[in-house]
């Protein structure tokens, strides 16, 4: 930048570059406002007609009009507990193999080769679990298969911030530990276990609220019946997957059903993700603090 | 200076934008049209046939499937140029019609089939009445005497039946249900429909060949195919008991049996399902495509009625190559003669 | 914070073996992680490899067979879609996010708009990709048609929150003297940022993008009730139904087999895709994080 080029820097254009820049940041509140209004109004000629039912209910007739979505959310539940119950345990053992046991030259391969499975986009997830991993596995569509592939989907963020979380455990807790003759695994059970406890959780959180998301990887899996059953074999259904499955022939008030279930979702996601980041950050700061 | 080289920069990116931007295509037209995955084969041969013909010079055919649900809503909105179907519009349906009267065109025959898999067992005969008890799962057994009943002399395994049907509102789901309505009225109670309520234990497939890759990844699965899918992904059918008693596989010959004879409306709707003669497929079933009366646009409205017209005569002769039946001759003459009474602006 | 709690009275020989079990169970986590990896690509290079390299160019540069029963290439349309698709996702979010992030960080701070923003901007990463979808649908699709700029409008908004926030970070990063060293200059604000602090910050806001890219590229549900499903060539981004290889993957999974190794084919070609912006993004981060 040249002494010369400052002459002449008319402060009306700097005002200019400020009321972009707002206008831009602005973007995300006008895009927010739009999606709640147009989806909760085009949600409501359904909610209207079934009240409370909607969510109390699991017929869903689409002749009838009844639109009942209990069994859509105790699916998007069943589906993402099953995820979580897969997938926490082996991304807390890959993040504390990562960052505790594993040689320095083995770390960051190994972290890079992890995050490739983030990179794979899940409709490639759903038609692999679909031609390969369900046949191998003697598994068709059902709560169990969805769970599976939705687990792969999310390990690696679990472990991504997971690692993150033990990362900041402080040194001094594990030196100690190990200088009163700990073994590996009882360091990490006294000195990072404790402190990482709650970063874990907001971690889990978060791949909870992905788990829920998803939708096109589960759509190819699941089964696409509603069914309320403990039975992880048996076909399934959830809210995102009969949106993808439905919408696209649905007539209004059946788009309005649809609608109601999105908007049901995207309210649950935003829930589980809020608390998370709220948990996650309050560790950040915490550590932070230290 | 970086204000400069901002500037250029967005110059560049709008040049780039702008020959991706507006570009009408010049003469021909672009057909949209979705529908039935019944007879979804049978369009796209048809597309790829026409688009090497004289008739479709300058003419693309899109076909997008869906579902016979998908196509009526569509073409009830106004969102597609033609639209095929399995099953009519009920009467509240057709008031949502926008864009005036519409013709019905038939344009195919074809088979439903009973498509299974059954490790050891390579031929099945099955009544109409047995059908509907394992669709209901009141059957969960392939051992069960009612299957053995229907089939004697043959070993069934005691393998679970895995039921697959349809997830999207479907004609052949339709017609399906409408057969076992006909045929087995004290055996079937789940009525018939676009979609029924199936029983939760079902696995649901989407398009007719979602059903078909369910059954064919499945030991033990019984699902309805169209023939022409079944046959494609290398399903086993069962033979169906018709009215004259008689099991009948289903192939070319059975469906044009089942065609001969079938009495028509003047709006040209009719079915053939459980239809008379010994050598008829029971669950044979039509499939109509829809234009408007009236067309809106010219191009658009020429390059309709040629790809109709092309459906209705050349194209009928690619249809045994895909295991589907040309319509009867008469019936093929009164479908010309409504085609003709499409006006172009 | 509760005291850490070391118990050491356990036997000798026990501990120590407890502490072998459990290092092998987290070998074993390894283990189970990248077995669907290796199952996935190998997958991909098995099942997609033959239609992509058998005849080669033709998989890319053909169309979609009208007639899905027939075996063979190609998947060039969606190649086409895909790329329109996520370029022009990525011309509408890039500017507005990195613009964005401009805000928050050199103007907005901690003020209460900004607390706002990039708390709906957390709110909006959370937003399901099907919920997107929909809402264009509701607010494009229905009046304007299937088109890739559909597309592109929920791409947009998926990538904005993501693109928001790692440039964000990225600012955060640049060092505090840069700026008051222009400022001392006699430089106003956005002449600072322009040519100063964007720059310092460009390889991280790069590399980010180029992350948020390539998830984009790979989104299916969004697009599902925008793009619409052609077959022929569309190389218009805001006229006609288009097609991408995510929505490609989709609807061939269920089909006849030619399709289905047509969609193994798709399957690869954005794979290698994404795979490829993504080592791009850890070139830049490598290069930017050597150059400090």
């Amino acid at each position: 930048m040249q002494l010369s080029e400052l002459r002449g820097s008319p402060q009306h254009a700097d005002r200019a570059f400020r009321w972009l820049a707002t206008g831009a940041a602005g973007v995300v509140l006008v895009v927010l406002a739009l999606i709640a209004i147009t989806m909760t109004d085009r949600a409501r000629p359904v909610l209207e007609r079934m009240g409370l039912g909607f969510f109390t209910e699991t017929t869903w007739s689409v002749p009838t009009g009844t639109f009942g979505a209990l069994g859509f959310i105790y699916g998007t539940l069943y589906t993402a507990v099953i995820a979580i119950a897969l997938a926490v345990p082996v991304s807390f053992g890959v993040a504390l193999f990562v960052t505790q046991a594993a040689p320095r030259w083995l770390r960051r391969p190994l972290v890079y080769t992890i995050d490739l499975l983030a990179v794979v986009p899940s409709v490639v997830f759903g038609l692999w679990g679909l031609l390969v991993m369900g046949p191998a596995l003697g598994l068709h569509g059902s709560y169990a298969t969805a769970g599976i592939i939705l687990a792969i989907m999310i390990t690696p963020i679990i472990t991504s911030l997971s690692r993150e979380v033990i990362e900041t455990t402080p040194t001094t807790d594990k030196e100690a530990a190990l200088a009163l003759g700990a073994t590996r695994w009882e360091m990490i059970s006294a000195a990072v276990w404790p402190h990482s406890r709650a970063g874990l959780v907001g971690a889990v959180m978060l791949g909870l609220g992905r788990a829920m998301g998803e939708t096109i990887a589960a759509t190819l899996v699941i089964g696409n019946t509603v069914h309320v059953t403990a039975n992880p074999l048996a076909p399934g259904y959830s809210m995102p997957t009969v949106i993808a499955n439905e919408f696209g022939e649905a007539e209004p008030l059946h788009k309005s059903a649809l609608i109601a279930l999105a908007v049901t979702l995207f309210l649950i996601t935003i829930a589980v993700n809020l608390v998370a980041s709220w948990i996650v950050q309050r560790q950040a700061r915490r550590s932070a603090g230290r | 200076m970086k204000r400069l080289a901002t500037i250029r920069l967005g110059l560049a990116m709008a040049a780039l934008l702008a020959p991706a931007g507006c570009k009408k295509k010049e003469g021909g037209a672009t057909l949209n049209g979705s529908g039935a995955t019944f007879q979804k084969a049978a369009q796209e041969i048809a597309i790829d046939a026409f688009a090497r013909a004289d008739a479709g010079k300058g003419i693309t055919v899109n076909y997008a499937g869906g579902g016979s649900g998908k196509g009526r809503k569509e073409f009830a909105d106004g969102v597609v140029d033609f639209a095929c179907t399995d099953a009519p519009y009920k009467a509240e349906e057709a008031a949502t019609v926008k864009g005036g009267e519409f013709f019905y065109i038939p344009n195919v025959l074809g088979a439903i089939t009973v498509s299974y898999r059954l490790d050891g067992v390579d031929k099945l005969q099955l009544s109409a009445a047995t059908i509907a008890k394992i669709f209901q799962r009141a059957i969960k057994k392939w051992d069960d005497p009612a299957i053995a009943a229907d089939n004697p002399g043959v070993t069934l395994p005691g393998v679970d039946i895995v039921v697959a049907r349809r997830s999207d509102g479907s004609g052949t789901t339709e017609n399906f249900t409408r057969f076992l309505k006909l045929a087995a009225p004290d055996a079937w109670t789940l009525g018939s429909g676009s979609t029924v309520a199936w029983p939760g234990d079902t696995q649901a497939g989407n398009g007719n060949n979602g059903v078909a890759q369910v059954v064919k990844s499945t030991n033990g699965a019984i699902g309805y195919v169209d023939l022409s899918d079944a046959a494609e992904n290398k399903l086993r059918y069962a033979a169906v008991k018709n009215q004259s008693g008689k099991f009948v596989a289903p192939d070319a010959a059975s469906v044009t049996a089942a065609g001969d004879g079938i009495a028509v409306d003047d709006k040209l709707l009719f079915s053939a399902l459980d239809a008379k003669g010994d050598a008829a497929y029971p669950i044979t079933a039509q499939s109509w495509c829809m234009l408007y009366a009236k067309q809106a646009d010219p191009a658009k409205g020429k390059a309709v009625k040629a790809y109709f017209k092309y459906l209705l005569t050349d194209g009928q002769a690619l249809l045994p190559q895909i295991n589907f039946a040309p319509i009867p001759k008469a019936l093929q003459e009164k479908a010309l003669a409504q085609l003709e009474k499409v006006q172009v602006p | 914070m509760t005291a850490p709690v070391l118990d050491l009275r356990a036997r000798p020989s026990w501990r120590s073996v407890k502490d072998r079990l459990m290092t092998g169970l987290m070998i074993a986590a390894v283990a189970i992680v990248l077995v669907p990896l290796a199952a996935v690509l190998s997958s991909l290079i098995a099942r997609g490899g033959g239609i992509v390299l058998a005849a080669f160019p033709d998989f890319f540069t053909e169309e979609i067979p009208r007639f899905s029963r027939r075996a063979g290439p190609g998947m060039g349309p969606a190649v086409v879609g895909t790329l329109l698709v996520t370029a022009a996702a990525t011309a509408m979010a890039v500017p507005l996010g990195v613009l964005g992030a401009v805000y928050l960080h050199e103007y907005g701070g901690r003020g209460r708009l900004a607390r706002l923003v990039r708390f709906m901007a957390t709110v909006m990463t959370g937003v399901p990709s099907i919920v997107m979808g929909l809402f264009v649908y509701l607010l494009w699709t229905i009046r304007f048609g299937f088109s890739a700029f559909g597309g592109a409008l929920a791409l947009a908004c998926l990538m904005l929150p993501v693109v928001i926030g790692a440039s964000e970070q990225m600012l955060r990063l640049v060092p505090g003297h840069l700026r008051e060293a222009s400022y001392a200059l006699g430089a106003t604000k956005s002449r600072t940022i322009l040519t100063v602090v964007l720059p310092a910050a460009l390889p991280g806001i790069v590399s980010g993008c180029l992350l948020a890219v390539a998830r984009a590229a790979g989104e299916t549900a969004p697009l599902l009730f925008a793009v619409g499903a052609a077959k022929a060539f569309n190389w218009s981004v805001l006229h006609d139904a288009n097609t991408a290889l995510s929505m490609q993957i989709f609807g061939n999974a269920m089909d006849v087999p030619a399709a289905q190794d047509r969609a193994w084919g798709a399957a690869l070609t954005l794979v290698l895709l994404t795979f490829l912006l993504t080592l791009t993004a850890r070139l830049v981060t490598g290069r930017f994080a050597r150059r400090r």
